[in-house]
This record gives C-alpha cells, sequence and structure tokens, in this order.
C-alpha cells in the first residue's frame, strides 16, 4: 500500500541558527486490534504506522516510534535547529513494512 | 449454467487476490494481533527502577480538559530544559491510563533540536489521564500527567 503523508516548515522567513517547527502529516490507519467492524462482527487486524525518522543534511534530527495509541491520521509536530540550506527528509515506516519518504528544501534568509 | 455461474466466480476471486496482494497480506502479516499494553507496565519499563521527579515545574503542557472526540486529542509539550550537547532531553515519550494499548509514541530528540517540544494526537477510549514522560541524558525522569474529559470516546 502506497503511504500519503508530508510534511512542511511552520515557520517562514526564519534565518540560520533559529529553532523552527516542522509539521508531519500522514493519512493512515491506526488499528488497535481491538475494534469490530459493526456490520460484519470481524476484527479490525493492528495496523499502524510504526516509525518516522527525520534526516536533516545526512545527520537524523528526530526519530519516532509511533504505537496505536496515536490517533489516526497521525499529525506531529517537533523543533530542530537551522544549520543551513538543506533539506529535511522524512521516511515513514508501517506495521506492513511500507515505506515512504518524503522532502522539504530548508531554506534560510539572509 | 450452475457450473459456468462457478466458474466466473472462481475467477472473479482469483484475480481479486493477484491484483491487490493488500487483500491477502493484512491476514497473513505478523503485526496482526491486538496486543494489550497495561499502562502500569509501559511505565515500569520505561523507569525500570528508577524513580520520576514532578516534571510540572518544567514541563508545560497543552491538551483541551475535555475535547469534543476523544478519537483526535491534541497534545502539546513544551520542557523547558537546556538542550546542549552534554545536558539535553533525549526521549519524551507519551502514555494514556486506560486505553487498552497505551503507547502513543516515543520521541528521540537530540541537541540538534534545540528545544524539547512535542505535538501529536492522540486517541481516547474513555476518561483518563495523558501521562508525558521525558528523560535527560544524564539519566533524570520527569514525569506530568493531566486528566482528559472523553465524552465521546475515540476507538481504544
Amino acid at each position: 500500500m502506497e503511504l500519503r503523508g508530508t510534511v512542511k516548515i511552520l515557520d517562514q522567513n526564519y534565518k540560520v541558527g533559529d529553532v523552527v517547527k516542522a509539521k508531519i502529516i500522514v493519512i493512515h490507519k491506526m488499528d488497535t486490534g481491538f475494534t469490530k467492524d459493526k456490520e460484519s462482527g470481524k476484527t479490525f487486524p493492528r495496523f499502524y504506522l510504526k516509525e518516522i525518522t527525520a534526516t536533516y543534511n545526512g545527520a537524523i534530527v528526530a526519530s519516532f516510534e509511533l504505537d496505536v495509541a496515536t490517533s489516526q491520521n497521525p499529525v506531529i509536530q517537533f523543533p530542530f535547529k537551522v544549520t543551513g540550506p538543506g533539506t529535511l527528509v522524512i521516511d515513514f515506516v508501517n506495521s506492513d513494512e511500507d515505506k515512504a519518504q518524503k522532502s522539504v528544501a530548508i531554506t534560510p534568509a539572509g | 449454467m450452475q457450473r459456468r455461474s462457478f466458474i466466473k466466480g472462481t475467477f472473479a476471486l482469483a484475480t481479486i487476490g493477484l491484483l491487490n496482494p493488500i487483500f491477502f497480506r493484512h491476514g497473513l502479516s505478523a503485526a496482526e494481533e491486538a496486543v494489550e499494553m497495561p499502562f502500569t507496565e509501559l511505565i515500569n519499563d520505561y523507569l525500570s527502577g528508577k524513580t520520576a521527579e514532578d516534571g510540572s515545574s518544567i514541563m508545560a503542557l497543552n491538551i483541551p480538559e475535555a475535547p469534543e472526540n476523544g478519537a483526535v486529542v491534541p497534545v502539546e509539550v513544551t520542557i523547558n530544559h537546556p538542550m546542549t550537547a552534554d545536558n539535553y532531553i533525549s526521549n519524551i515519550t507519551v502514555l494514556t491510563t486506560k486505553n487498552k494499548a497505551n503507547k502513543a509514541i516515543s520521541f528521540d530528540l537530540t541537541p540538534a533540536n534545540g528545544i524539547a517540544y512535542l505535538y501529536v494526537n492522540v486517541k481516547m477510549g474513555q476518561t483518563q489521564d495523558v501521562v508525558i514522560l521525558a528523560k535527560s541524558n544524564r539519566g533524570k525522569i520527569f514525569k506530568v500527567s493531566q486528566n482528559v474529559r472523553v465524552a465521546l470516546g475515540g476507538c481504544g
């Protein structure tokens, strides 16, 4: 299954040395394995987004281990310090080992 | 005629299986079983013998006390702690207390984050506490919790 997600930088007009926040949104179910379909009575299998890793210019700045108490379509915000122009690369892995990668350009002003 | 429709049906099923591997893969995946994660087990695992300090003086929470819907509860935490190379927050973990599976997220930080901050959406099956644990690289553990009243539960 193709994972759909996006990443963006919440701040604008940031400079080198500033701390900016990145926002990650992933369209993904977070099935706990306990819930049942009301019509068929079948249990939805445990199926969730497992890992998110953020890499900024080759160095890992944030890594997340998610579990089923996160809401469906997880939204995550995290800070990082801008050290120069480059890209922030986000890798997603779900419980079926499906992978996806998104990136956003970091362009500090000045 | 009956035989004809039987063959047609078998073919249709086989095609679904071929074209759409997810259709069958779910049934085979190892992660499918429901795993109960009781809160006490998770927190003991996190503390691993240490005691948690009260983090309410340095941790600022922004969680609605009575969200409209338990399926999406925004949890925002800012920790007023230095983030220097030898003294920083290395992990923030968000747990709930009364869901069947209580672990929401574990966030590993580095000094490159600048500040210790996390925003995440959590789901809650019933009225319960959100517990936020933070670990510093010097081995200190801070804990803070807030009760959240949930009228309409998200799937727990």
